[in-house]
């Protein structure tokens, strides 16, 4: 039950989509960064104030901070029901940083038309935020869709080339996506016949009466392939790199960061536990999709890559297949791998997004083979960039590290030969990964890039830059020195929605 | 005097009922008078009269929503008085307003007389409404072709205008097609309701009540199957559904922007009102025989009308066959209205999304118009959210709701019709709505695209004029309308509140 | 032979269907004026037929109705038809094509 005096969830919702219509109504230059600023640090200072006070609460069916509002639809079960529980709580966490981040990169970053861009980047981060704190999958569907359109518009607008053609393309594929799920969730919500989208109802009615096995597998069909367009599952994945290379970066750093995670969170918090015979049938094919297609052939494609933005596109579309194939495991330790990899892969993406932009700045160019020899010129950057690909390729001491353990364990029981393959990808991302950063901080600067460093010295980060590069590189080394953090109301929440005879049956039946 | 008896002087006195229809009447007279008598030059107050004159009779519309005749009929089963009939009588009021509004933008770049365009447009409206309370049809058939005539005249209303005028023509041929069709389906109806060697018969036949009774004792009689047919096929021709969508393109394209608007909402609005009156208590006993032609032509309207609009250019046109693919998805409403009441709270609800998207998207259309109505391209958008931020935002809004697009007010009727469409087990249907929304989203996004990220290829050569119509300037009045339709669209997106609750308790 | 009611039927049917092919076959629109009111008017005779033979007065009287109706009709669509012909010079449906994308 909600026991603090102001509902903070509501308030880290509502404050973001507030400030945004107060810039849209009209206020100077001057006062909407400094407004959008106080904006972003809301919601981010109480995800951290929430995380800190989590485990000193009661929980209401492993939600803490449950509170519930009308808004007019509850004839057919839809009501604003927001609470927290060990699974949201990290990924709320990190919308909360990952959206701080963001919005300070793009208050320092001058965009042509930036409040503009404020204002959208505000409506983003309200839905993400809304994302995770709600507890009924119909608003928790909502608010996805609050944030992906804002997306669509930065993309066209203040995207690089090919812009029109990547917002349409994003815009049809994960319009699709999201036609699919929604179906998904409306067949949950009326096939259980517990007449309410409220996630804890829909829990405890599929618990008495679970569905029919071939209803289950349907449903769960549907929602693999919805959400999974909407994290890039190969070969629905096409749109992440051509949209996340012509986004601006503070919209990647937002969509490829955090809502991206939105299709896994749904995989877990809703289809696994709800349908647990229907992701038996599907957890092979999911996982060998996820294995071959994710992580070999798209990762031998991001190795291909010249241009730094669209490898690190490529490269979270192979990191999600990680992810796919822990949720294929079917486990509760499977589970709480992707949910530890999905925290830290937001906070590396979206660090890898800001340091690629802002090599941009200093080569006015995101061709690898153009650049070199930086790290010279900008240490910090480098210094940066360096930890960032570090964590990405999953090192000891980064967060990163502690998911892919947890999934390749989890993965192993249920097929060593995908195992292996997935383990394989790791050399993998640390090939692309060490030589990108090869290419663009060492060896000899190249003549096109001596060119335009003529015209324009290069710099080291500038604070402004600096401010959110640190607040992500810290929250990286924070979880990855100190997992327990987030494992421990994870692994509680995991052991509620888990329970061990359900989830063993159904992966029995897997196999 | 006490309640009871108030109450009983009330009921005797039925024009009490109609009296908002019987308000308006006087109003669009009122109008036609104050031509003559007005001095030419306050004439221009006249459209003022009539936009203010509307909202009063809406206020009076919504204080006596629940008015002692809800639930009765009157004037002896000509009319009978219901919920949703109530809602629909202020949908068509606001629809009207609005027209007004619209209209006084768009004349004002014509040379045209102005007072009997607000003049048609309010009988058109208090026709409507009767149209949505009848009980009989006789009834029903003298307001239809009320409404269709008067429709005639307003799309041809720009008669300096060749294609005002054909568009005139190709309503007025289709039109008159589609009452001959309803007409005769009428007589056979009546015709077999009253052979009194039928059980069941009536000599009242042409009352939905005494018909209905008939249908229920002669479920398999072919003549009123066939009689069925024609009249859900006189009604499909105004909703615009397949096949009989024919004459949408055109028509929209080439009658006025305001009253292609009116055409969009209002009239689809009536056919769709008059359509679940028909389904839910008249044609009930031959459901096995509506359900899957109303099924059919539901999946076949969806994706013809994406499937067309996907290629068009010119934005009327475009508006137009996207509005054939709403009939689509309000049509498997009704077919999800037989067996779940909740269909028809779904159904106002998306009527209501419906008019608030299309009002914000037509604003911006009267407003980027030229002289030329017909002619509106896509590219003349190009620009538009740099130099009218303003229109920008409600266009995106407008066209978003349309698309169905969280967090506007027109996903919300999407999800509503797909709930109830679950429901009721129409799996096959939903996975056709589902592909239309998909198509869908790429020509309203294109559409989009022109306002937001193309740049008009500037700079104009020597001696080329630039051959976008110039814009026009948002007034007041238009500012206000637009804001207020724009903020309605997004805040019934996320919180409807009493409105929601009420409409969702909705029974026929 | 006494004329019954099916009599009445089948010449209404007749005239409905001259009319409602009409409408789509022909190419004058004058022509295609006139075979929507054959329409109406087929149908007034069903309905009068109806009418007597089931006894009842409705039928006479929507009469009244549809013959009011289809003369506004006619009063805005020939006001129609000539306003186009003075900007067009034509009443041929297939000249009339300008409305197309």
């Amino acid at each position: 039950m909600n026991t603090l005096p102001v509902d903070l969830l509501l308030l880290s919702i509502a404050t973001p989509l507030a400030v945004a219509l107060v810039i849209a109504l009209g206020v100077p230059v001057r006062a909407a960064k400094g407004l959008a600023a106080a904006a972003f640090a809301v919601p981010a200072l109480i995800a951290l104030f929430l995380w800190s006070r989590f485990s000193s609460e009661t929980l209401h069916h492993t939600y803490a901070f449950y509170k519930v509002y009308e808004t007019g639809l509850q004839g057919v079960g839809i009501k604003l029901a927001l609470g927290l529980n060990g699974i949201s709580l990290p990924l709320f966490v990190l919308a909360g940083i990952v959206g701080l981040a963001a919005g300070l990169y793009a208050i320092q970053s001058n965009a042509e038309r930036l409040k503009t861009y404020l204002v959208l980047l505000l409506v983003m981060q309200g839905g993400l935020m809304g994302v995770f704190a709600s507890v009924d999958i119909f608003f928790f569907y909502f608010f996805h869709e609050l944030a992906l359109i804002p997306t669509f518009i930065m993309v066209g607008i203040w995207g690089g080339r090919d812009r029109s053609y990547a917002a349409m393309k994003m815009t049809i594929y994960l319009t699709l996506g999201a036609m699919l799920s929604l179906i998904g969730l409306i067949a949950i919500y009326y096939k259980s016949r517990a007449g309410s989208f409220d996630l804890i109802s829909l829990r405890e009615e599929l618990l008495a009466n679970g569905l029919k096995a071939g209803v289950q597998k349907n449903i769960f069909g549907l929602l693999m392939f919805g959400f999974g367009i909407l994290v890039s599952l190969w070969p629905f994945h096409t749109w992440a790199p051509l949209g996340y290379g012509a986004a601006p970066s503070s919209a990647a750093m937002l969509h490829a960061g955090v809502l991206k995670k939105f299709g896994l969170y749904g995989l877990i918090q809703i289809a696994l536990p709800l349908l647990p015979l229907g992701a038996a049938d599907w957890a092979r094919p999911l996982a060998i999709l996820a294995v071959v297609g994710n992580i070999l052939v798209v990762g031998f494609i991001t190795i291909a890559q010249r241009d730094l933005k669209q490898m690190v596109g490529y490269s979270s579309v192979m990191h999600m297949g990680y992810a796919f194939l822990g949720i294929a495991a079917m486990s509760a330790a499977g589970v709480g791998g992707v949910v530890l990899m999905m925290v830290a892969h937001g906070f590396s993406v979206a660090l890898l997004f800001l340091l690629s932009t802002s090599v941009y700045h200093r080569t006015q160019t995101f061709d690898m083979t153009e650049m070199g020899g930086l790290a010279q010129k900008a240490p910090v950057l480098a210094a940066f960039f360096v930890a960032a690909t570090m964590a990405s390729i999953g090192l000891p001491g980064f967060a990163n590290f502690w998911g892919e353990v947890t999934i390749f364990v989890a993965a192993w029981k249920f097929s060593p030969v995908l195992t292996a393959l997935a383990v394989s990808g790791v050399i993998i991302s640390a090939v692309y990964g060490l030589r990108s950063a090869a290419r663009v901080f060492f060896g000899e600067q190249t003549e096109a890039l001596a060119k335009v460093v003529a015209e324009k010295p290069v710099t080291d980060l500038t604070c402004c830059e600096k401010l959110p590069a640190l607040i992500l590189i810290a929250a990286l080394f924070f979880i990855g020195f100190w997992p327990k953090s987030i494992s421990t109301p994870l692994n509680s929440a995991l052991e509620v929605i888990y329970p061990a005879p359900t989830v063993q049956l159904a992966a029995d039946a897997a196999k | 005097m006490n309640h009871e008896l108030l109450k009983a002087a009330a009921e005797s006195n039925q024009w009490l009922a109609i009296f908002p229809e019987l308000l308006l009447g006087s109003l669009a007279l009122l109008l036609l008078a104050l031509e003559i008598i007005l001095p030419k030059k306050q004439h221009t107050t006249i459209p003022a009269v009539a936009i203010i004159g509307q909202i009063g009779v809406l206020l009076y519309q919504l204080l006596h929503f629940n008015s002692v005749f809800v639930g009765h009929d009157t004037f002896a089963g000509l009319l009978h008085h219901s919920a949703n009939g109530q809602f629909m009588r202020a949908f068509f009021l606001l629809a009207s307003i609005l027209v007004c509004v619209l209209g006084t933008i768009a004349l004002a770049k014509q040379k045209m007389p102005r007072i009997e365009f607000f003049h048609i447009v309010i009988v058109v409206s208090a026709a409507m409404m009767l149209l949505a309370q009848s009980n009989n049809f006789i009834l029903l058939f003298v307001a239809l072709e009320t409404v269709t005539v008067g429709f005639y005249i307003l799309v041809s209303y720009f008669r300096t205008s060749p294609l005002s005028l054909e568009a005139g023509l190709k309503y007025l041929i289709m039109g008159a097609l589609s009452s001959g069709l309803l007409l005769f389906g009428i007589v056979l109806l009546y015709g077999v309701a009253g052979n009194s060697t039928l059980p069941g018969s009536s000599a009242d036949a042409m009352n939905f009540n005494a018909l209905h009774t008939f249908l229920a004792a002669n479920s398999h009689n072919f003549l009123a199957a066939v009689g069925i047919v024609l009249v859900l096929s006189g009604v499909a021709f105004k909703i615009g559904a397949v096949p009989f969508q024919i004459w949408i393109p055109d028509v929209y394209q080439g009658a006025p922007t305001p009253v292609t608007a009116f055409l969009a909402v209002a009239s689809k609005a009536a056919g769709f009102s008059l359509l679940l009156i028909l389904t839910q208590s008249v044609f009930t006993p031959y459901e096995y025989l509506t359900t899957p032609v109303l099924g059919l032509m539901a999946a076949a309207t969806i994706l013809f009308g994406n499937l067309a609009a996907l290629t068009q250019h010119n934005v009327k046109r475009l508006i137009g066959l996207s509005g054939v693919s709403h009939a689509g998805y309000l049509l498997i409403g009704v077919v999800a209205a037989a067996s779940q009441p909740l269909a028809i709270g779904a159904i106002g609800f998306y009527l209501f999304a419906y008019l608030l998207a299309s009002f914000a998207v037509f604003g911006v259309m009267t407003h980027v118009a030229g002289a030329d109505d017909a002619d509106q391209e896509l590219e003349h958008y190009a620009d538009l959210a740099k130099t009218h931020p303003f229109l920008g935002a409600v266009l995106a809004i407008g066209l978003g709701s349309l698309a169905g697009i969280p967090p506007l007010a027109g996903f919300m009727g999407k999800l509503l019709i797909f709930i109830a469409a679950f429901k009721a087990g129409l799996h096959g249907l939903l996975l056709v709505a589902i592909v239309g929304v998909v198509i869908s989203i790429y020509y309203y996004f294109g559409w989009i695209k022109a306002a937001f990220f193309e740049t008009w290829r500037a700079p104009l050569l020597e001696g080329e004029t630039d051959p976008r119509p110039v814009r026009t300037p948002v007034g007041v009045a238009a500012g206000v309308t637009l804001a207020t339709v724009a903020l309605a669209t997004v805040v019934l997106g996320f919180y409807q509140g009493a409105f929601g609750d009420w409409l969702l308790s909705l029974k026929f | 032979m006494i004329v019954g009611l099916n009599h009445y039927l089948v010449l209404s049917a007749v005239l409905f269907a001259i009319g409602f092919f009409g409408v789509l076959l022909r190419k004058n629109t004058l022509v295609i004026y006139m075979c929507l009111e054959l329409m109406l008017v087929a149908s007034t005779v069903a309905l009068v037929a109806f009418s007597r033979y089931n006894n009842t007065m409705d039928g006479h009287v929507f009469v009244f109705f549809i013959l009011t109706v289809a003369a506004a009709e006619v009063a805005v669509g020939l006001a129609i038809i000539v306003a186009l012909f003075r900007r067009r010079q034509t009443i041929q449906v297939e000249e009339l094509n300008a409305l197309k994308n």
